[in-house]
C-alpha cells in the first residue's frame, strides 16, 4: 500500500479510500449508477443547448425584420405610397423596403420550366445576399434570381429572363438560406416591372436587431391600428424567436428533469449500498469507536466514501458526456467544437456538482447511523 | 511490580437493562479495582454479567448506579465524546474475534487508534510493538495473510499503541489453540510488565488463569468472595 503524504493528513479520507477498494464490484456498481446519472443530465442538457444554438442560427437572419402588409380593415388592396411615407416618418434608424409580389413561370430554350415568386423591389441590397454578382442598392434594371433556380434552369450571370413581355438581364444570384427566411425560387425585379400593381404587397422594415424590430413593430401597431381596426398587419419575427426560445427553454428543463431523475435513482442506489456496507461493517465500526475513534471521525470517513463514489462517477461521467456532446453537436449543428461553448460545457460542471452533492447527501444517513451506533451494541452485533 | 494506586476503580455498580421480559439487572452492586502492572481475570458462567462488567471498565457502557474512576478521575457522568477521549488515551482493547481491519496491513492496524491524531506519527512505535510481539517480519502483511495467533498479537500491539493504563481483553484466547494461546499470553504478560499496564481479562479459559495475578468470580451479577 503506497502512502500518499497528503492523504496521511486526512485519515478519514485515506481509510475511506481503502474501504472502497475492499469490495470493488460494489464500488463499481455504485459508481456506474452515478456515471449513468451524470451522462443523462449532461448529454440531455447539451442536446438542449445544441438545439437552441441551431434554432438561433436559423432564425438569426429573420429576427431583425418587421413585415408590414395591408390589414383586414384597410380600404386598399395593399400598402399605399402614402402609408409607406408614414412608415418612413415614424421609423428611425431602419431601412424601409416596399415590395410588390407576383408569380410567374420561367422557361428556357431547352424547355425547362419552373414556377417562381416575383418580387419588385428597389433596395435589393437590404433584403438579399448574393452568392454571385451583386444585389444593387437601387435596382433599376436587370434581375436577381435564386441561385438554386438558376442552377436548375442552367442560367448564368448576364443571361436574360423574361417577365410580362420584358427581358431582364441577370445581375446576381441570391444565396439560398438554410433557415426559415424568404427563400425558395424567387425572381427579383425592379419595382417598375410590376407597375400595373398600384400598391405594395409588403413593406419590410430591417432594424438593427431583434429588440429594435420589436420596438418598431409596437410603434407601427400604435400608429396605424387600434383595438377594433387593423389598417396595417404588422409581423415581427423577433416575437417568434422569443416564443421559440421560451419553448426551447422549457424543453431543456424537461430534458434536465429526466436526467435528474436518473441521478436521483443513482443516489438511492448509493444510499442503499452505503447502508448495506455500514451494516456489514457494524462490528468493525464498533471496534473503531471502542479504540477511541470519535463519532465525527467515523461520520467523515463514511461521508468521504460516498463523496469518492460521486467524484469518481462524476469524473468518468463527465468525460463520457463530453464525447456524447461532441457527437451531438456534430449531428445537430455540424460543428462538434461548439460543445466547448459555455452554454453546453456548463452542463459538465452541473452534472459533476450534482453527482458529488447527491452522493454526499445519500451518504449522510448511513454515516450518521454508523457514527451514533453505541459501540457496545455494534460490537455485540 | 504492582503499584498500590488503583488505575481503575468501580464502586457499587448496578446495571439494569430494559428487555422483552421486563427489567434485567445484569450487575447488582459490584466493586472492582485493578492496579498498574496487575493482571486481573474475571470468570463466571454465561449470563453472570462478565461482559457487562468489562464494558463498564472499558467505558463502553455507563452504569445505572455507582461510580467509575479511571486513573483517579470520576468518569461516571462523562458524555459519550469525553468517554471516547478517555478510551483513546487510556485504554486498549483485545477482542476474541481480533477485529482487525482487513484492508490495512499489520502495522496500519496497530497504529489505527492513533491515526486520527495527526500531531504524532506512531509508525515507529507500531513497528516497534510488532517487533516486540515477534511479528517484525510481518509488518506489511494484511490480516488474511496472518495466522490466528499472529492476528491476536497484532491486536495486542494495537491495544498498546497509545500507551494505555488499562488493557481490556475479552476472551483473548477464545479463538486460538492451546500452543498459540500460550504464545499470545506470554506476550501479553511480558508487555504488561514492560509497559506497566493493568490487564483486565474475561475468559472461560483455565489456561489463562496460570498467567493471571488475581481472579474475580462473578455469579448472577455479584462478585463471589
Amino acid at each position: 500500500m503506497t502512502r500518499l503524504g497528503l492523504l496521511r493528513r486526512f485519515p478519514s479520507v485515506e481509510i475511506a479510500w481503502q474501504n472502497l477498494g475492499r469490495n470493488r464490484a460494489r464500488t463499481g456498481l455504485a459508481t456506474l449508477g452515478v456515471i449513468i446519472g451524470v451522462v443523462a443530465i449532461v448529454s440531455l442538457g447539451m442536446a438542449g443547448a445544441a438545439i437552441q444554438q441551431q434554432a438561433n442560427t436559423n432564425l438569426g437572419s429573420l429576427t431583425n425584420e418587421v413585415s408590414v402588409s395591408s390589414g383586414a380593415d384597410s380600404d386598399e388592396d395593399g400598402v399605399t405610397d402614402g402609408q409607406v411615407d408614414d412608415i418612413r416618418s415614424v421609423v428611425v434608424d431602419a431601412d424601409v423596403v416596399p415590395q410588390k409580389s407576383n408569380a410567374t413561370t420561367l422557361s428556357t430554350r431547352s424547355g425547362e420550366r419552373t414556377r417562381v415568386t416575383v418580387s419588385g423591389v428597389t433596395r435589393a441590397d437590404v433584403l438579399y445576399e448574393t452568392s454571385a454578382g451583386v444585389a444593387p442598392e437601387r435596382l433599376r434594371s436587370g434581375a436577381l434570381l435564386s441561385a438554386d433556380t438558376a442552377a436548375e434552369l442552367g442560367l448564368e450571370l448576364g443571361d436574360p429572363v423574361e417577365y410580362d413581355g420584358t427581358l431582364y438581364r441577370l445581375r446576381g444570384f441570391i444565396e439560398s438560406d438554410e433557415g426559415f427566411g424568404p427563400g425558395g425560387d424567387e425572381l427579383v425585379l425592379p419595382l417598375s416591372a410590376l407597375s400595373e400593381q398600384e400598391h405594395y404587397d409588403t413593406v419590410t422594415v430591417v432594424a438593427e436587431d431583434g429588440n429594435a424590430a420589436t420596438d418598431i413593430a409596437d410603434t407601427l401597431e400604435a400608429e396605424f391600428n387600434d383595438e377594433d381596426e387593423e389598417i396595417l398587419s404588422v409581423t415581427s419575427f423577433a416575437g417568434t424567436q422569443e416564443d421559440i426560445n421560451s419553448f426551447l427553454g422549457t424543453l431543456n428543463l424537461a430534458l434536465l428533469g429526466i436526467g435528474l431523475i436518473s441521478l436521483v435513482v443513482a443516489s438511492v442506489a448509493i444510499l442503499n449500498i452505503m447502508l448495506m456496507s455500514t451494516i456489514e461493517r457494524r462490528g468493525e465500526i464498533g471496534v473503531l469507536r471502542a479504540v477511541g475513534i470519535r463519532r465525527g471521525e467515523v461520520l467523515r470517513m463514511i461521508l468521504a466514501e460516498a463523496a469518492f463514489l460521486g467524484i469518481i462517477g462524476g469524473l468518468v461521467g463527465s468525460v463520457l458526456s463530453l464525447g456524447a456532446g461532441l457527437v451531438l453537436f456534430d449531428v445537430l449543428t455540424g460543428d462538434p467544437m461548439l460543445v466547448f461553448g459555455w452554454e453546453s460545457v456548463r452542463y459538465l460542471f452541473y452534472g459533476f456538482g450534482f453527482a458529488v452533492f447527491a452522493s454526499v447527501v445519500s451518504g449522510l444517513y448511513p454515516a450518521w447511523k454508523a457514527a451514533n451506533d453505541p459501540p457496545v451494541e455494534a460490537l455485540r452485533g | 511490580m504492582a503499584q498500590t494506586v488503583n488505575v481503575i476503580e468501580i464502586e457499587n455498580v448496578v446495571k439494569r437493562y430494559e428487555s422483552g421480559q421486563g427489567v434485567v439487572e445484569a450487575l447488582k452492586g459490584v466493586d472492582f479495582h485493578a492496579r498498574h502492572g496487575e493482571m486481573v481475570t474475571i470468570i463466571g458462567p454465561s449470563g453472570s454479567g462478565k461482559s457487562t462488567l468489562l464494558n463498564m471498565i472499558g467505558l463502553l457502557d455507563t452504569p445505572t448506579e455507582g461510580t467509575v474512576h479511571l486513573d483517579g478521575t470520576d468518569v461516571t457522568d462523562f458524555t459519550e465524546d469525553e468517554l471516547t477521549e478517555e478510551r483513546r488515551s487510556k485504554l486498549g482493547f483485545v477482542f476474541q474475534a481480533f477485529h482487525l481491519l482487513p484492508m490495512l496491513t499489520a502495522v496500519e492496524n496497530v497504529e489505527l487508534p492513533s491515526r486520527w491524531d495527526t500531531s504524532v506519527d506512531r509508525r515507529d512505535r507500531a513497528v516497534d510493538l510488532l517487533e516486540r510481539v515477534g511479528l517484525g517480519d510481518r509488518t506489511t502483511h494484511t490480516p488474511e495473510e496472518l495466522s490466528g495467533g499472529q492476528r491476536q498479537r497484532v491486536a495486542i500491539a494495537r491495544a498498546l499503541i497509545n500507551e494505555p493504563d488499562v488493557v481490556l481483553a475479552d476472551e483473548p484466547t477464545g479463538n486460538l489453540d492451546q500452543d498459540t494461546s500460550d504464545t499470545v499470553l506470554t506476550e501479553l504478560t511480558r508487555l504488561k510488565d514492560d509497559e506497566g499496564v493493568a490487564i483486565v481479562a474475561v475468559t472461560h479459559d483455565e489456561q489463562l488463569l496460570e498467567y493471571t495475578d488475581r481472579v474475580v468470580e462473578l455469579i448472577d451479577g455479584r462478585i463471589q468472595s
